[in-house]
């Protein structure tokens, strides 16, 4: 924690009250060799739904895993629920686990694999259990068939149903809207927040901004390993104000949209380039629907509009560079 | 380039459209060019350069198993020059009883590395891709069995060049016996070049079966080591009644038929113990080449259909 | 292992046992394991249609040389390889260990599935074999038999259990296992004689000896010493595979 201007001692996010948080990092690192994979994490969760984000190799399956038991910290703490889940079976009737790698028994139905969850959960009704699970993931018509022939949103939705089956306490979903379509995506993180409000703690992973910017949840951002900001996705945006976004353009009339757009305060600099202009903005909704009206007015096409800094990874460009 | 949007190509039917993307200007290498590049990547595979060092561990164990003892009896070649020289008889490995000595350590060599040159190739369907590229099915399956046979060809030439240097430094004048030598080693060459290409077909082909390295290895274990066990099994059946067609199965088996062949290259009788009396080595040379054939052919056929 | 009540692991193993049971009897590989168990079959009835007069030269040839040299070990790598193998390499091993149960029911299930279809398919394929060829021999020929049944169940349980606990400890278990019946099992064991009393072949053939007199150069241990020995290495290999599969890491994505 050199560069970082703000020492994080405890990152509350949401709902962590008196009583013991449900996921609490205490300095927890993980190394592989010499290979440091997650470094030295505070943080403590409680009800409600978070997204843990960062880009590819950031250390997101190392910290889910951790949490689920697989992994013990090289160093620091890791207590779901009040104790260590390290070797410790018994913490999965209170875990539910979504795992990144598609594969389910492919031999399986989907109402046979949710079952053979519940089974293995030790729950009385196993059938009933997991025919509620499979209805609320919305696979009811599907049940039948062998997971071999699902699609890939299926699938994960399978992956759902058999993690919660046994209405777990903490629910760990690594990339659960892989291979899900936007609306598949809309439902599954409905579901996430109806079972949020039944005051369970779920934590999922991504390393796409978007799937998070549409829900505006509370997110845990980690690059290289190290926290960099937690809190309400927006007001971590927010924060950011200091720094203009990019935006560049292609379109019949470059020279007449520049004219149209520098009226406008939300913009402060535009630059014409040999084919292309490049703007910056302080805000970027007000942006959006400026320049739908703008190129209208102005009776020029527009080609192309590209947001050259909106990646997840300029984000963290931003947070780590700070 | 053309301004973005302007028709590329217009016939009255419809357009391409020059979308404005920006084209590759360079040079472009041939098929050549592709084969050679897949050449090297896979041989480079086989031994596991430029991979970790885990994946370097299995090839070079196993070809140091199998050239242990030819490097064994080079080291004690003074030892063994001693023993002759009081007139004791050594049962010395030669040139040409090497690899039926020891063949199941270079077919393990096969079991361990064959699939590793294809398997992947098919697991993460990446096999498309190259063939929609400057290589064609054939080409890939050329350079696949180039590399592996350099592999092989390399790891059977190991314990031949110890032998090698073994013998001559047995001999008291070595120039001498370097210029005596040369002549028992040259068969060598062209028999470890037959048996290279006749394992690698094999391996090939059988590996191409399945995506999955566990299940190609499963079938060269039952296609090498089950048939060859139950090919002596069926000979000795035939040793001990009065079988007569037995005498020419080891005709079907893989190991044996290369390494029958191995003795036709040193002119000599492959061993009627295991072989019997009725074929001479030029039956076993035919087979082995008909071997290469055959699998070649399955390796071809299996890879045209990947297009479709 | 606290708060994990005996009885709840011991319900699930008929669970994780039949799931296994289904994955090991894929289609391509029970074609494969049902065409290698009639190898020792046709050979029998090569062997009764050549007229072979000579009892050992069906033990000594088909059934040690060919079943439990070759077959066997083969068929104990497919199943013991692969019951935890496929399941780690295809990343559904995690809704296994993700699971309140203890890991020694895992363990003892994927043993339980594993061994059985070795067991019945080996045993079944000497039974057999051993009919067909040796039924001219009378109650020899039923001795000799007998003993290359229970040969076959010996090496099953003790190679199939071997194998498991290697596939716990490295993804490339099969090329290992392959190596280690080649170069232990198939060389050194022959080379020198020490190893015999490490060696699951010569396990088997003691047992073997137990029931039918085998010459001394075929079984090199006495019927009880094999099978103290092979209940030992059995014993040893499940509780290593346990200990391995508490401290499991699964294979993460970054």
């Amino acid at each position: 924690m050199t560069t970082q201007t703000q020492p994080v001692t405890e990152a509350p996010v949401h709902g962590a009250t008196e009583a013991a948080p449900a996921i609490e990092l205490k300095h927890a690192a993980r190394w592989y060799g010499n290979v440091v994979a997650v470094n030295d994490i505070t943080f403590s969760l409680g009800p409600g739904v978070t997204g843990l984000l960062g880009p590819n190799g950031a250390g997101k399956t190392t910290l889910l895993h951790m949490l689920a038991g697989f992994l013990g910290p090289s160093a620091g703490e890791v207590l779901v629920l009040g104790r260590s889940p390290h070797r410790d079976p018994s913490v999965y009737r209170q875990i539910g686990l979504v795992p990144e790698r598609e594969a389910v028994y492919p031999f399986m139905t989907g109402l046979e694999y949710v079952r053979f969850n519940a089974r293995l959960q030790g729950m009385p009704d196993a059938d009933k259990a997991a025919r509620d699970a499979i209805a609320m993931v919305g696979l009811t018509d599907a049940q039948d068939r062998a997971v071999g022939t699902y699609s890939k949103g299926m699938r994960q939705r399978a992956k759902v149903a058999g993690a919660l089956v046994h209405d777990p306490q903490v629910l760990l979903l690594d990339e659960p809207f892989n291979g899900m379509d936007p609306r598949q995506r809309i439902a599954m993180m409905d579901l996430l927040g109806q079972l949020a409000d039944r005051g369970r703690t779920i934590l999922f992973s991504s390393h796409i901004l978007e799937e998070v910017e549409r829900i505006g949840t509370e997110i845990l951002v980690i690059v290289a390993g190290r926290l960099a900001a937690s809190g309400d996705f927006r007001a971590i945006r927010a924060l950011m104000t200091d720094r203009p976004h990019n935006i560049t353009i292609r379109s019949s009339d470059d020279r007449r949209l520049a004219t149209a757009l520098i009226a406008d305060p939300a913009v402060f600099a535009v630059e014409l380039q040999s084919d292309r202009l490049s703007i910056q903005t302080s805000h970027l909704s007000a942006f959006r629907r400026l320049i739908a009206g703008a190129s209208r007015k102005a009776d020029v096409r527009l080609l192309e509009v590209a947001s050259s800094d909106e990646s997840l990874e300029s984000v963290f460009d931003y947070l780590v560079r700070r | 380039m053309t301004a973005p949007n302007q028709p590329a190509a217009t016939s009255p039917a419809g357009s391409i459209y020059d979308l404005g993307y920006r084209h590759y200007e360079g040079v472009r290498h041939g098929r050549l060019y592709a084969m050679w590049s897949l050449y090297v990547e896979s041989l480079r595979g086989v031994w596991g350069f430029g991979r970790p060092t885990t994946a370097k561990a299995a090839p070079f164990i196993i070809l140091g198993i199998y050239s242990l003892l030819a490097i064994v009896q080079l080291a004690f070649s003074s030892v063994f020059a001693q023993a002759m020289a009081r007139g004791d008889t050594v049962e010395l490995l030669t040139y040409a009883n090497y690899f039926a000595t020891l063949s199941p350590f270079i077919v393990l060599f096969c079991i361990a590395q064959g699939p590793e040159v294809v398997c992947r190739d098919q697991r993460y369907s990446v096999l498309p891709l190259y063939l929609t590229r400057a290589l064609s099915a054939v080409d890939y399956a050329v350079a696949k069995i180039a590399a592996f046979t350099t592999s092989l060809f390399v790891a059977l030439m190991v314990p031949m060049i110890a032998l090698f240097i073994g013998d001559v430094l047995m001999k008291a004048d070595a120039f001498q016996a370097i210029g005596d030598e040369i002549p028992h080693f040259l068969p060598a060459i062209p028999a470890s070049f037959l048996i290279a290409l006749g394992l690698a077909a094999i391996s090939l082909a059988l590996s191409s079966f399945s995506p999955r390295r566990a299940y190609s290895a499963m079938g060269l274990v039952a296609y090498f080591l089950i048939l060859e066990a139950v090919l002596a099994s069926v000979f000795a059946i035939g040793v001990e009644s009065s079988l007569e067609w037995t005498s020419r199965i080891k005709l079907l088996g893989p190991t044996s038929a290369l390494s029958g062949a191995n003795d036709w290259f040193f002119g000599i009788r492959p061993d009627p113990k295991t072989f019997g009396e009725v074929l001479g080595a030029d039956a076993y040379l035919g087979a082995a080449l008909l071997s290469v054939l055959v699998f070649t052919s399955i390796l071809l056929l299996k890879y045209r259909r990947v297009r479709s | 292992m606290r708060g994990i009540a005996l009885n709840s692991s011991i319900a699930v193993i008929p669970e994780i046992v039949s799931v296994t049971l289904r994955q090991l009897l894929g289609r391509r590989r029970a074609i494969l394991l049902l065409l290698l168990a009639t190898v020792p079959i046709l050979l029998a009835i090569l062997f009764r249609l050549a007229d072979v007069h000579r009892i050992g030269a069906f033990t000594a040839g088909i059934m040690d040389a060919v079943a439990l040299t070759m077959l066997l070990p083969l068929v104990a790598i497919l199943f013991g390889t692969a019951a935890f193998g496929s399941e780690i390499d295809d990343g559904t091993a995690v809704y296994l260990l993700a699971k309140p149960i203890g890991r020694w029911a895992i363990v003892l299930a994927k043993l339980i599935a594993a061994v059985a279809v070795t067991l019945i398919l080996t045993v079944a394929s000497a039974g057999i074999a051993g009919a067909i060829a040796l039924q001219p021999y009378g109650e020899e020929g039923a001795e000799a038999a007998r003993g290359f049944m229970a040969a076959m169940a010996v090496g099953s349980v003790c190679y199939v259990t071997l194998f498991m606990a290697l596939s716990l400890f490295t993804r490339r278990a099969l090329v290992v296992a392959i190596a280690y019946w080649l170069i232990w099992e198939g060389l050194l064991s022959s080379l020198l004689a020490g190893i015999a009393n490490l060696s699951v072949r010569q396990y088997a053939l003691g047992v073997a000896g137990g029931f039918y007199k085998l010459s001394a150069n075929e079984a090199r241990v006495a019927p009880s010493t094999a099978l103290t020995l092979a209940i030992v290495l059995v014993v040893v290999a499940t509780v290593v595979a346990i200990w391995k599969l508490m401290r499991f890491e699964l294979p993460g994505g970054d």
